[in-house]
């Protein structure tokens, strides 16, 4: 199995990373005055539109994350 | 506590008096004048809103020493600072770097408080500054920053900056409330552009 490669560094203190089995997930620092990182697996429509659109749909998903950091349950707070 | 950690704390409060010539405050801080036009004009709007609160009357008030804190867990110090070579704390764009701070005094007392045999208790902590405790599980990292040294740009958090949640009931306590007070009723501040090498770091075990 292949090793995680980090497709995005983002200034705004996100990465996109692409994991060993190929699945795509962001890590984000969320919080104010403590912050911590959380783990957002991306669906399959979501690999599909950072496929399409780049990295400002990954800015933009990583800013809704920041904006909510439960995302819908789906995100994961990282050790 | 560690002796580690002890004398990293005494440091940093060392280094807070230090700076200050034995604890003299001057009892009517003002406003750093290092915001560039756009943040100038947000911190501006900011204290229109706030009325007849301030940014001022809040550094005044809830910054008498002009030291701000924050807290991260080391993962990400490591990985969003460390491994970037950051050259500002907070989430940067095209207009700045953005970070949320809040007084030195209240953060540190809340980790010294925390301490227990050289470990903090995220319980602890997240009591003290009204926040889950979930958010401080884990080794952290605590900087401090001078604002008067640095003479960086301070104002209001408001609801367009980088980072922000915005609170969905009055119950929350993990969330962003305008004013200048987290929804944990900590006094927060925005500073732009807070330089890494000129802040304190001490490792919270």
């Amino acid at each position: 199995m292949s090793e995680e490669q980090v497709l995005i560094q983002s200034p705004l203190m996100y990465r996109l990373v692409r994991a060993g089995d190929g699945t795509l997930f962001l890590d984000v620092v969320v919080g104010g005055i403590a912050q911590f990182t959380v783990r957002v697996l991306l669906t399959a429509q979501e690999a599909e539109a950072y496929a399409r659109l780049g990295r400002p749909y990954a800015d933009r998903l990583a800013m809704d994350v920041m904006a909510n950091p439960s995302f819908g349950g789906r995100a994961v707070r990282v050790p | 506590m560690s002796w580690t950690i002890r004398s990293l704390l005494l440091g940093v409060f060392l280094l807070s008096g230090c700076n200050h010539g034995g604890g003299n405050v001057n009892p009517t801080p003002e406003l750093p004048q290092a915001c560039d036009a756009y943040q100038a004009n947000i911190s501006r709007e900011a204290d229109e809103r706030a009325t007849p609160w301030s940014v001022e009357k809040h550094l005044a008030q809830n910054f008498p020493d002009k030291k701000v804190s924050w807290l991260m867990t080391d993962a990400a110090y490591q990985n969003f600072v460390v491994a970037t070579n950051a050259q500002n704390f907070g989430r940067c764009n095209d207009t700045g770097c953005y970070l949320f701070a809040a007084p030195s005094a209240t953060i540190h007392a809340a980790v010294e408080k925390s301490m227990v045999d050289g470990v903090h208790d995220p319980a602890v902590i997240g009591q003290a500054l009204g926040l889950p405790a979930k958010n401080f599980e884990g080794p952290l990292r605590m900087m401090t920053l001078d604002l008067e040294a640095t003479g960086v740009c301070v104002r209001l958090p408001v609801d367009s900056d980088p980072g922000v949640w915005k609170c969905t009931s009055e119950e929350d306590t993990d969330c962003f409330k305008f004013g200048g007070y987290t929804s944990g009723g900590v006094p927060e501040l925005m500073v732009i552009d807070a330089p890494v090498a000129q802040a304190l770091v001490a490792e919270i075990p």
